[in-house]
């Protein structure tokens, strides 16, 4: 009985030092990979944790996600370069713009599911690039690009590195926390169930419509954040951003990391950015090697990391248990 | 006018070669097939290494890249559609995908990275209503309509394509009367990758040859099953046909807007008719 009560305190002190745990890993990190490459891999786990609460939370499938994070991109340097070069500012334009693409494209994406949103996203996705890099080519630079400039603030001088990666760590474990409250939440309970099975819950009484809608929403909402906090730190904005093409890259980052756990989404996010930043210097046939990682991850390893590392450690607490 | 209508005519021949065999993959397995494009690329690729062999001949060489292709797509059904039967559709979205990564380079550390041009096969001309169109578009035309009849056959006549079209139906109910359904639906699998190979080698002198052809045309097949209907024969045939026509005429009055438009009909077709998977 004791013992059983020491774990339940011991699970609750885990439960509550997540965020500074992440803090600290992210600190770790940072001396390892010098500054530019932290933020960096700060930035990508946003964007996962914003694609894996569609992925693995509803259980739906995106195959376009660039283009709210582009959406997200494109909105901060054009807000920059036209309105205004204050930086948070701009930072919340990109949001609103992300929540607007949810609203307007979420009721004809949300009604589809398995292979049918995966390609309606990406039809979305393609129609975007192709706006930015043909036919608004001239308020967005095309295919060069074009540099956005900020103004530095009082108290935020995103000219130094540091402030920007102070700031960025602070976006993650808001995204995070925030994250974690909504999924324990009925609300996010109710979208586990979703993904389990739609017609029980229609069956509960529930418009599952509305539920899924403002999951969309918010996932694109955090995936133009993640954009916009690129280009903070970045100061460029090219198409890449809104490649669908690139789709692949926060799927493989979802999945190897564990769908469906948020501790997994991060994970996901600095394994496939180390595999994608030193992999690629030493491995010359880089994408045949991210196809065969990926084949291995869906036929052997379909919890990811995370879910590999949970499984061990129950087996564990099973075996120390008798 | 008639020129963009021809066009429209040869795109759509070409769409449909390659999107039937993604129909079918997606009715019968309910998979959708990320490493058709790849096939497709590798069909054009085969057809430019063997043109050598045969003395350039065209015809010579596209039968060779076709059924060169069988036993990749053997490959491919063997170790990777086959285990994925049954699987969550998000992973057969991810392994297909995966298999169309390794394809994509493997035929870039083949072949090479930079495009390769290929010169019109036949090189006549044909005047029909007083308009000179190429030969080569009009055989096009004319061999699409050349498999759209004999897959209407195959599928009415034939015992395999008769266990086929029930599956597309009911698969349980054919398994339940012992046919091993499995073993058909590699059949199916292998004619739609023949068939997306066609369309590479077909398209092949339209366009130029480079590792990544095969994505854009798979998006654009995947827009052409989609408004056709998942697994609908006769639907995928008119889509395509619809679709080449859209894209020729956009591209008459905005050559870049093309491909853009396709996505466009889709994304208006299917908030008409939303399509449950």
């Amino acid at each position: 009985m004791e013992r059983a009560d020491t774990r339940l305190i011991k699970r609750s002190i885990w439960q509550y030092l997540d965020v500074p745990i992440i803090a600290v890993a992210f600190l770790i990190i940072l001396p390892l990979l010098g500054i530019n490459r932290t933020t960096d891999f700060i930035i990508f786990c946003i964007f996962v944790l914003g694609f894996n609460i569609l992925y693995g939370f509803m259980g739906r499938l995106s195959f376009g996600h660039m283009l709210y994070l582009g959406t997200g991109a494109y909105t901060m340097t054009i807000f920059s370069e036209h309105i205004s070069q204050n930086p948070l500012l701009a930072i919340l334009a990109s949001i609103v713009a992300g929540a607007l693409i949810g609203v307007i494209l979420g009721p004809i994406i949300v009604r589809t599911t398995g292979a049918c949103f995966a390609l309606i996203n990406l039809a979305f996705c393609q129609v975007g690039f192709f706006l930015v890099l043909v036919a608004f080519s001239r308020q967005t630079g095309g295919e060069d690009g074009m540099s956005a400039n900020f103004s530095k603030l009082s108290f935020l001088n995103f000219g130094n590195k540091a402030v920007v990666f102070g700031f960025v760590l602070f976006c993650l474990l808001l995204t995070y926390y925030f994250l974690k409250k909504f999924t324990s939440s009925p609300f996010g309970v109710l979208i586990k169930s979703i993904k389990e099975n739609e017609t029980r819950v229609k069956f509960l009484g529930y418009n599952t419509f509305t539920y899924k809608w403002v999951t969309f929403i918010i996932s694109t909402t955090i995936s133009a954040f993640s954009g916009a906090l690129s280009i903070l730190n970045y100061g460029y904005v090219t198409p890449s951003f809104i490649d669908p093409t690139r789709a692949v890259e926060v799927i493989f980052a979802a999945l190897i990391g564990g769908s469906g756990s948020l501790y997994g989404s991060i994970i996901g996010g600095v394994v496939y950015m180390t595999i994608s930043n030193y992999l690629a210097s030493y491995i010359p046939r880089w994408e045949m090697f991210l196809g065969f990682a990926l084949l291995v991850v869906v036929f052997r390893l379909r919890t990811g990391v995370w879910g590999f590392i949970v499984g061990m450690f129950n087996k564990r607490q099973k075996v120390l248990e008798g | 006018m008639i020129n963009t209508i021809a066009y429209g005519l040869t795109i759509g021949a070409i769409l449909y070669i390659i999107s039937i065999g993604l129909s079918l993959t997606f009715g019968t397995m309910r998979i959708v097939n990320f490493a058709h494009g790849f096939v497709y690329t590798i069909g054009a690729y085969l057809l430019i290494s063997s043109l050598p062999f045969v003395r350039n001949n065209f015809f010579l060489g596209a039968l060779i890249a076709v059924v060169a292709v069988i036993p990749i797509s053997y490959v491919v059904e063997r170790f990777v559609i086959r285990k994925l039967y049954g699987v969550s559709i998000d992973y057969a979205i991810i392994a297909t995908y995966a298999v169309a990564l390794i394809g994509v380079d493997l035929t870039k550390w083949i072949w090479g990275a930079s495009p390769i041009p290929l010169s019109d096969p036949i090189g006549m001309d044909i005047s029909i209503f007083s308009v000179t169109l190429p030969m080569y578009r009009v055989l096009i035309i004319a061999l699409s309509l050349v498999i759209f009849g004999a897959l209407t056959v195959f599928f009415k006549k034939t015992i395999i394509g008769k266990i086929v079209i029930a599956s597309l139906e009911d698969k349980d109910a054919v398994k339940s009367l012992g046919i091993n359904v499995d073993k058909y639906f590699s059949i199916v699998f292998i004619i739609g990758s023949c068939l997306a190979a066609l369309g590479g080698v077909l398209y092949a002198p339209i366009t130029s040859v480079h590792p990544y052809m095969g994505m854009m045309v798979l998006l654009i097949s995947f827009a052409v099953v989609l408004v056709g209907g998942l697994g609908n024969i006769k639907g995928t045939f008119v889509s395509a046909f619809v679709l080449g026509m859209v894209m020729a005429i956009t591209g008459r009055f905005w050559g870049p807007a093309a491909e853009t438009m396709v996505f466009v009909v889709m994304g208006i077709v299917l908030i008409f008719k939303p399509v449950e998977v």
